[in-house]
């Protein structure tokens, strides 16, 4: 029967080697002893991707796309599928593990090992073990029971026990085996298998079934041929047919319910079998050999219906797939397993897999609904044995001929063996963990890598300690401190170091906080938390201590040890992390599901105005990934980074959202390589990270060196020049929202980096704009226009004009007198509170400039040493400074309406904020009206218009530039316009208030060299453009 | 030339410091160094680092080539060809020996680090010598020396001309008529 079998594959060099399906069914997994997993699309694959995972593989083992392999350097590892990236270690033992299975759900693993012992692992939690102790010899097999009670092992020994997980206990053992001492002098692998009653148990040349529960002896498979012992057993996804492999290369298959055998093929070179997987759907069943060779038993209904067709319609060897058929209905009587009724109908269709998701699939030719049953079918071992049409071609009318005779099963009445869901499935909450910590099972990690330093942790045979180091020496010297608490957790900030450990039977959970900046003699204080309550996140703010427990309460501490506030979160907590006066807070809203999480975040602000910021919004994660960084930019902006390396940052002036700034994953050479993140600043945008090759964290030894990463929007075609010029701009837009929240909060803010940064944003507008021009848009360019501040808004008018676009000129000019008008309306307000405000600029002026230019690298302590709290809150700060007004615009789309005349003249004092043309404007206004005293306003400023493109180039220029000088300094300003409010008073004449801004513009502009160079440059470069 | 001169020139060269300071930028004349931020890279010339290092005000990161089995390649290939082969740094020894002199605390495996640069410094001053036999003994004109470093041609610049210049005087005075006058001027 060669069409069934197909040809063998090499697929690994000689030795033991195992396989498995994927859930979907789709790759076919294989490992061998040269240390590699491959990962086939099918047997015709002829370039199966590899991983290399050890320099031996014993077992392996795939559920929710996590490989578990076993590998000859005594660890169990996970690697993700179908990626094949390293994910960590699941457990270790003090020699190879020989099998490794997961349990029905993918929740647990089972491992058993040559050194006598059984683990058994939480998937999500690999601090949570259960070891079973009991063998006396190399343990040579493993086996859940589907409903994840009972646990079977076969041992070297001679042994097969069943273990009952919960206690920890043996519940019964056979001897049944052979001893041998060790799994290679085995004489089988004796691989067992479980099926919800029945434990199969290779013995020899036979199977011995068991009963769950009762655990007595039900029955016992052979077959005639069988000369050799069965080195594999396994259960078909319906539970009706076992499947065995032995070590003269012997397959075959048994219906359990009549004890026959209903299929048998020999290997083709007769080598053992050592690794046997069924299909997830059935109709399939690969295996591999001690010879390294992929095998595959396909199509098993035409094999037996071809084998058969001499009998004809008195055939007893009816198709394995009527079989199938019927197999769920059998069973529901069988196996009183209620309650899943719903979900019959794709697996009536066939596949008797259970808990299978239906939506995973990705060939579902087999799913369609249970009508048209015959042609349906057809289809789908036309799929399936497309390579061979004449045997299909029997097996086809085979088929009909039984869907036409007795043995048509009724569709409603088939039903699965056990509780099908098939929705989606919720996703393991991740674990409470500090933002810059590698995993806490690790002997030597960073408990906390952070801007301020680094705590490490070693917690190994001679040694349980932690390290503290600071970054800047000149914070405090590094610390050695022996951790008898078993502390787990650490924070670090200017002022102390916090640690929590957890707490255990004895000894309550506590927090341990070394305030080293105290200036009493008493640097260390603890706190022990209530019984029963374990710290499982903490961080430091200033002045503060928090700390989230398993109570589901936040602890608030002052940081010399004073307990302060406490609440309640609406979740288990995440991680939380603390900046200045701000607390951020991650928890678990609720349940994820299909690999997503259900985080919440909180903002919440202490100091005067104690407020919460963001009230426990959705955390906005990349799919299926979990959080992996949590934490402010040094200058105080709430930063998050998920599991697939993409940094978000809160936009504040965009109703707290987030913002993407970053796929860090876009940076890494290698695809297992990852960033492993220890501070964002925002000025100078840095993303400072450790490069990780291979790992999601670093070790500590060597001491991994910092890399920076820029920051970088995902805008659309940043390959184009406008997306460039785009993305700088709204990048720099974004990452100095720092400067509103700082100010408003009341804090001291760099001037100089700001005004830098309006600069650079309004080049990059303008360059845009000259761009929308070349490419004749000139309605994006008066879009972008909309953006600019009054005085580039001119120089666009100049460059419009210049390259004759006289309606967009036109379009420009309405536009800054719009603005302009919208800076009158907003000044008045802020006259009264203009005096202090200068007060507390003079005030810290002097200092400012240094720690300026410091805090052009700004570390935390930068930021938060100049950072003190002046007494007013200047809110109105920003906008009273005409170079600053960009931060509170929005799109302006009001429509221009004429203004009563005595509104501008009585705004006309402010003039130093309009253009050179408006300058002009006021001082020949008079003129106009005199020539044609009949026009309106907006007339007049047209006609002005005309007037003043005949002017020469020069004369227009000194009205610029005038325009420029005055928009000069601050405090210079204010002076002035005091000045001319007197004026004002004496005289409400045009020409004087004239002269005296005249003669204060020459001033200005000798005095204040920078601004006039800047919108100097400018102009420069909007001619140039030209 | 003298070898501290050289190493002068070598300490010119950059190396990553991670300071545990904070300083802005500074102004010297050869360049602007820094800003200094605690815990981040920064590139520095050696004499600065090693300054620094002294005083405790930084860690050096060591330079790339500096690893124990980039340098064994390097090794291997230096003893399989039997011209010069390219060297990671053109002041490799100069830096290997300020580095592990003061700085080996920061550099992992620093004696394996010394003996692999020491013996690729072996292996290629054999060389220079095998060819400067060569050279003499063919009574060649000229010789390719790609891939030396200035260290190197240093070692044996002052041995290789007062050699050539006696053996020129050595060669002059063995024909007649000709002693004194010639061998002054290559004095």
């Amino acid at each position: 029967m060669p069409g069934e079998r197909k040809p063998m594959r090499y697929g690994h060099s000689e030795g033991h080697t195992d396989v498995c399906f994927d859930d979907a069914g789709k790759y076919i997994v294989t490992c061998g002893s040269d240390g590699d997993v491959r990962i086939w699309e099918s047997l015709d694959d002829d370039d199966p991707k590899s991983i290399n995972v050890g320099e031996k593989v014993y077992s392996l083992a795939l559920k929710n796309g996590k490989l578990v392999t076993a590998a000859s350097n005594n660890t169990v590892q996970i690697h993700t599928f179908p990626e094949g990236d390293p994910d960590g270690i699941l457990t270790r033992f003090t020699t190879n593990a020989t099998h490794i299975t997961y349990n029905r759900s993918g929740s647990r693993v089972a491992a058993g090992s040559s050194d006598f012992m059984v683990k058994v692992v939480e998937m999500y939690d690999s601090s949570q073990q259960k070891t079973l102790r009991g063998h006396t010899a190399p343990i040579l097999s493993v086996t859940f029971d589907p409903k994840d009670e009972f646990l079977a092992s076969a041992s070297c020994d001679g042994s097969v026990a069943v273990w009952k997980i919960e206690e920890q206990t043996q519940v019964t053992s056979w001897p049944l085996l052979q001893k041998s001492n060790d799994v290679i002098n085995a004489k089988s692998l004796c691989r067992l298998a479980w099926q919800p009653k029945l434990l199969a148990i290779p013995v020899e040349t036979t199977v011995q079934l068991y009963q769950r529960d009762s655990w007595a002896q039900v029955g016992t498979l052979s077959d005639d041929l069988g000369t050799q012992a069965i080195n594999v057993v396994a259960w078909s996804p319906c539970g009706k047919f076992l499947a065995a492999g032995s070590i003269g290369g012997l397959l075959t298959v048994w219906d359990v319910e009549s004890k026959l055998c209903v299929e048998r093929q020999t290997h083709e070179k007769g080598y053992t079998v050592c690794g046997l997987a069924w299909h997830p759907l059935g109709g399939q069943i690969a295996y591999t050999d001690t010879e390294g060779c992929l095998g595959v038993l396909d199509g098993l209904s035409s094999s037996s219906s071809s084998s058969s067709t001499t009998a004809s319609s008195t055939t007893t060897k009816v198709s394995l797939w009527s079989y199938m058929e019927q197999a769920p209905a059998s069973y529901n009587d069988l196996f009183d397993d209620d309650d899943d009724r719903p979900m019959d109908e794709g697996i009536s269709e066939g596949t008797c897999s259970p808990a299978k998701n239906p939506g995973d699939e990705d060939d579902d030719d087999d799913l369609i609904p249970a009508t048209g049953r015959a042609r349906n079918r057809s289809a789908f071992l036309d799929d399936e044995n497309s390579l061979d049409t004449g045997s299909l071609k029997q097996g086809l009318d085979k088929f009909v001929d039984d869907d036409d005779s007795a043995i048509v099963p009724p569709a409603a009445a088939a039903a699965p063996l056990w509780p099908v869901y098939d929705g989606p499935m919720p996703t393991p909450p991740q674990k409470a963990f500090q933002p810059g910590s590698t995993p806490a099972h690790l002997m030597h990690r960073f408990m906390m890598w952070n801007s301020v330093g680094i705590v490490r942790g070693y917690n190994d045979d001679q040694d349980n300690a932690i390290d503290v180091e600071f970054h800047d020496t000149a914070v405090h010297h590094a610390m050695h401190l022996t951790n008898s608490l078993g502390h787990t957790v650490a924070d670090l900030s200017q002022e102390a170091v916090l640690l929590a450990c957890p707490g255990t039977d004895e000894l309550a959970s506590k927090l341990q906080c070394l305030h080293f900046s105290s200036w009493d003699t008493n640097k260390e204080w603890m706190v022990d938390l209530p019984k029963g309550e374990d710290v499982q996140a903490l961080c430091l703010g200033q002045g503060w201590a928090a700390a989230a427990t398993s109570a589901l309460i936040l602890r608030l501490f002052s940081i010399g040890g004073v307990q302060r506030e406490l609440f309640s979160l609406p979740g288990p907590v995440v991680c939380i992390a603390g900046h200045g006066e701000q607390l951020l807070v991650v928890y678990h809203r609720g349940t994820g599901f299909d690999g997503e999480q259900a985080l919440g975040v909180q903002l919440l602000q202490f100091g005067q105005k104690r407020r919460q910021v963001i009230h426990g919004e959705p955390l906005p994660l990349s799919r299926k990934s979990h959080l992996s960084w949590l934490g402010f930019t040094a200058e105080g902006t709430p930063c998050f980074i998920d599991s697939e390396g993409v940094v978000r940052l809160l936009n504040r002036s965009l109703g707290n959202m987030w913002t993407p700034v970053c796929n860090t994953r876009d940076n890494c050479k290698g695809k297992s390589d990852h960033y492993w993140m220890v501070g964002v600043h925002e000025n100078p945008q840095q993303l400072r990270c450790i490069p990780c090759k291979g790992s999601r964290y670093p070790p500590t030894l060597p001491r991994p060196a910092v890399a920076v990463l820029p920051f970088k929007l995902p805008l659309c075609q940043t390959t184009t020049e406008k997306g460039q010029m785009e993305e700088q701009y709204w990048r720099s837009v974004l990452l100095h929202n720092h400067y509103g929240f700082l100010s408003s909060s009341g804090y001291e803010i760099d001037e100089e980096g700001q005004s830098q940064a309006q600069k650079e944003q309004q080049e990059l507008l303008m360059k845009m704009f000259a761009l929308s021009c070349k490419l004749e848009r000139e309605f994006r360019s008066v879009e972008l226009a909309e953006l600019m501040t009054q005085n580039v808004v001119t120089l666009a008018i100049r460059y419009a004009s210049r390259s004759r676009r006289m309606a967009l000129a036109q379009r420009l000019s309405d536009l800054a007198l719009e603005k302009a008008n919208q800076l009158q309306g907003e000044e008045p307000q802020e006259e009264e509170e203009e005096e202090p405000l200068q007060y507390t600029r003079r005030n810290t002026g002097s200092g400012l400039g240094r720690s300026g230019s410091a805090g052009g690298q700004n570390r935390v302590t930068n930021v938060l040493d100049s950072m003190m709290l002046s007494s007013k809150k200047p809110t109105a700060l920003l906008s009273s400074s005409g170079s600053t007004g960009k931060l509170n615009k929005t799109p302006f789309l009001k429509p221009l309406a004429p203004r009563p005349k005595t509104k501008v003249q009585h705004n006309s004092v402010y003039v130093r904020h309009k253009s050179g043309f408006q300058l002009w404007l006021e001082d020949n206004r008079r003129i106009i009206l005199a020539d044609n005293p009949d026009l309106e306003e907006t007339d007049v400023i047209k006609e002005a218009i005309g007037r003043f493109r005949t002017l020469s180039a020069d004369d227009r220029l000194t009205w610029t530039e005038r325009a420029k000088g005055q928009s000069g300094d601050v405090a210079d300003m204010k002076k002035r316009k005091r000045g001319e409010e007197e004026n004002r008073g004496d005289k409400n004449g045009q020409s004087e208030a004239d002269e005296t801004r005249q003669s204060e513009a020459d001033e200005t502009s000798a005095k204040k060299k920078k601004p006039f160079d800047t919108s100097a440059k400018l102009s420069a470069f909007a001619f140039n453009k030209n | 030339m003298d070898p501290s001169e050289v190493e002068f020139l070598a300490e010119k060269e950059l190396v990553k410091i991670i300071p545990n300071f904070s300083l802005d930028k500074i102004y010297l004349i050869g360049g602007d160094l820094g800003p200094f931020n605690p815990g981040l890279p920064v590139d520095v010339p050696v004499w600065l680092a090693l300054n620094l290092k002294q005083r405790q005000k930084c860690r050096i990161v060591p330079p790339e080539w500096m690893d124990v089995e980039k340098l064994e390649e390097i090794r291997e290939l230096e003893r399989k060809e039997d011209t010069f082969t390219p060297v990671p740094s053109p002041y490799y020894m100069e830096l290997t020996k300020l580095l592990l002199n003061h700085a080996s605390d920061n550099i992992p495996k620093a004696d394996e680090i010394r003996t692999l640069v020491k013996d690729i410094w072996d292996t290629r001053i054999a060389k220079l010598r095998l060819s400067a036999d060569s050279f003499i003994s063919q009574q060649e004109a000229h010789a390719k020396l790609d891939n030396l470093t200035l260290m190197e041609i240093n070692t044996t610049r002052s041995f290789l001309l007062d050699t050539l210049n006696c053996m020129y005087k050595l060669r002059s005075n063995l024909q007649p008529g000709s002693s004194g006058g010639k061998a002054q001027d290559h004095q």
